[in-house]
């Protein structure tokens, strides 16, 4: 794990410019959001996500985030059909503050396009390099 | 929304929570957007890094909430009729927007009285994140000495902070006491005792009358005394940037800023005005002001911004509540100065009571000095002004809080406080004010 300009990065994810993480076990994807999204987005207290069952589509919508102060839409970083929902996230929704890719993942996938889809998303040297000219860009 | 700090972002977020789909953008003709001014004279003084910091808003908290942000955008004109705005983008080129809901939020400019020499170089203000590099890269340069014409809180706050870089500063202030807005005269006396003493050279009851130079300012003549500076800082005042609206019909109101109702919306349907470049109503005198200050700006932005997004949102007025840090001493003020009471021809009277921070005998105890201004006939407890070495912030907001709720003298003076030994005194300094006005009152 490194910090980019304060944001935690860690290694072994994939992340998208949506703000999304995923990352692979076996043959499942788990995904959520990342430190720079939380902290961006303060004291998160409201997250609406999907289903077991329902399916993902990478770069869409799948669930809104709320903070006290704003709402952004959650946007799938693979397809699949929901297996998981992190349930502790619904019902405390300051996790996604406090362990973004840790207790605060969101959903586990079982992927249906992953090998493809890696290839839209950012490896941990270029997450760490988007980080940076993310912060520079002010 | 015109104008992308705290008043605009605000306006933007509140409008995004109530309307998920709406085209939202923000337009600012600075290179930053969404950071806070009120940091810039801590990144001066050190206390924090860079002034790239100061940005609360980051990039990805714009493309989260799908606001479309564009700086280094200049609105050169509003069309109400056709609810257009004429701009002109990064590139230079001009693009006609239209637009359901308009926010104004142009913000205020430094304020530079008529003085003779004043369009000579080197006159600095503390505005915008690139003012305060300006200043770093002048004191990184070497200054040694500066004067800031001005004693108000971003003049004080900047003050400091030059002396923490290790400069000699000078503070000159027209009106006859510091923080003449916050303050009455005897509690700012020991604040500017406090400032003194840590050499800090306070001139109050002097006018600046002329800048001394070939091109660039070199000195100052204030009260008849030549006052050369490495560094000049004009923290006069601002005030409300209004062209926009003036040019585009919306009508200003009696203190020069843009006039509003209660949903902060202008006297054009559909345009709102927040932050400051706009006024809202004293919750005590019902009378208009433009107080300027931060708190003020965000909570005007959520009004606005959820009622441009079609939400009903009021606004319930301002008591101009604020704190500082000098050095070591913290100054704040919520609602009426005694001096503010009597221009709104008010009949009051006043308590002033020292205390101490902790239990008088707990190692560390700092001094705390409460005023509270009461309303003679009704009781109603109407300003409160608060000096102290710590613990200062909260005891504002808890009187501010009693002002809100109308609560009289009598009742704060039987308030149930909470104590021990290594936080506060046995009896709250606030209730022993209210003590004080009440053996007045009898």
């Amino acid at each position: 794990m490194v910090k980019v300009e304060g944001y935690e990065v860690p290694e072994g994810l994939y992340y998208s410019k949506d703000f999304a993480w995923i990352k692979v076990e076996g043959d499942k994807v788990r995904m959520g959001v990342t430190d720079y999204a939380q902290k961006s987005l303060r004291e998160i207290v409201y997250a609406e996500l999907p289903a077991a069952g329902s399916e993902v589509k990478q770069g869409e919508p799948y669930g809104t985030v709320e903070s006290v102060k704003a709402v952004s839409d959650l946007i799938a970083g693979a397809s699949g059909t929901v297996e998981e929902v992190n349930e502790e996230v619904k019902s405390k929704p300051e996790t996604l503050n406090e362990e973004p890719f840790g207790k605060g993942w969101l959903l586990v996938v079982k992927p249906s396009n992953l090998q493809a889809e890696l290839g839209n998303l950012m490896d941990f040297n270029a997450a760490v390099e988007w980080h940076k000219a993310q912060s520079q860009a002010k | 929304m015109v104008g992308a700090n705290a008043a605009g972002v605000e306006a933007a977020s509140a409008a995004r929570k109530k309307d998920r789909t709406a085209e939202i953008t923000l337009l600012t003709l600075e290179k930053n957007a969404g950071y806070s001014r009120c940091g810039l004279p801590f990144v001066i003084g050190g206390q924090i890094p860079n002034f790239r910091d100061l940005i609360v808003y980051p990039a990805a908290y714009f493309q989260m909430l799908k606001l479309n942000l564009r700086t280094e955008t200049k609105v050169t004109g509003v069309n109400i009729k056709d609810k257009t705005v004429t701009i002109v983008n990064k590139d230079g080129a001009t693009e006609t927007l239209t637009y359901d809901s308009l926010v104004i939020a142009t913000g205020a400019d430094a304020f530079m009285p008529p003085i003779k020499g004043r369009e000579k170089l080197g006159i600095l203000s503390l505005r915008g994140l690139e003012d305060g590099e300006r200043i770093d890269a002048v004191v990184k340069a070497g200054a040694k000495s500066a004067v800031i014409m001005g004693a108000g809180l971003i003049g004080l706050e900047t003050g400091v902070a030059l002396i923490e870089r290790g400069l000699r500063v000078t503070i000159v202030e027209m009106l006859p006491q510091i923080l003449p807005q916050m303050l009455d005269a005897d509690m700012a006396k020991s604040v500017q005792e406090h400032l003194e003493s840590k050499g800090m050279r306070i001139l109050t009851g002097k006018t600046v009358e002329e800048f001394l130079g070939e091109e660039k300012v070199t000195a100052i003549m204030a009260g008849g005394e030549r006052i050369d500076a490495d560094l000049f800082i004009s923290a006069f005042g601002v005030r409300a940037n209004t062209k926009l609206a003036v040019d585009a019909g919306i009508p200003l109101g009696e203190t020069r800023a843009i006039k509003t109702n209660a949903r902060m919306e202008t006297d054009v349907k559909d345009v709102y005005a927040v932050g400051d470049c706009a006024e809202s109503p004293s919750i005590i005198t019902h009378k208009v002001t433009c107080a300027q200050l931060g708190t003020i700006a965000v909570r005007q932005g959520k009004v606005a911004g959820a009622n441009a997004a079609g939400d009903y949102a009021l606004f319930t007025g301002v008591l101009v509540s604020a704190v500082t840090r000098l050095f070591d001493v913290e100054a704040g003020a919520t609602g009426l100065t005694e001096a503010a009471a009597a221009r709104n021809r008010m009949e009051v009277i006043t308590g002033a009571i020292s205390s101490k921070t902790k239990a008088d005998y707990y190692p560390n105890a700092k001094p705390i000095k409460v005023k509270l201004v009461v309303e003679k006939e009704s009781q109603r407890i109407v300003g409160a002004q608060i000096i102290g070495g710590e613990e200062v912030t909260q005891r504002i907001n808890a009187l501010s809080f009693a002002i809100q709720k109308q609560m009289n003298v009598r009742e704060l003076a039987k308030a149930d406080t909470a104590y021990a030994p290594p936080l506060c005194e046995t009896w709250e300094p606030m209730v022993l004010a209210a003590e004080m006005v009440l053996m007045k009152l009898r």
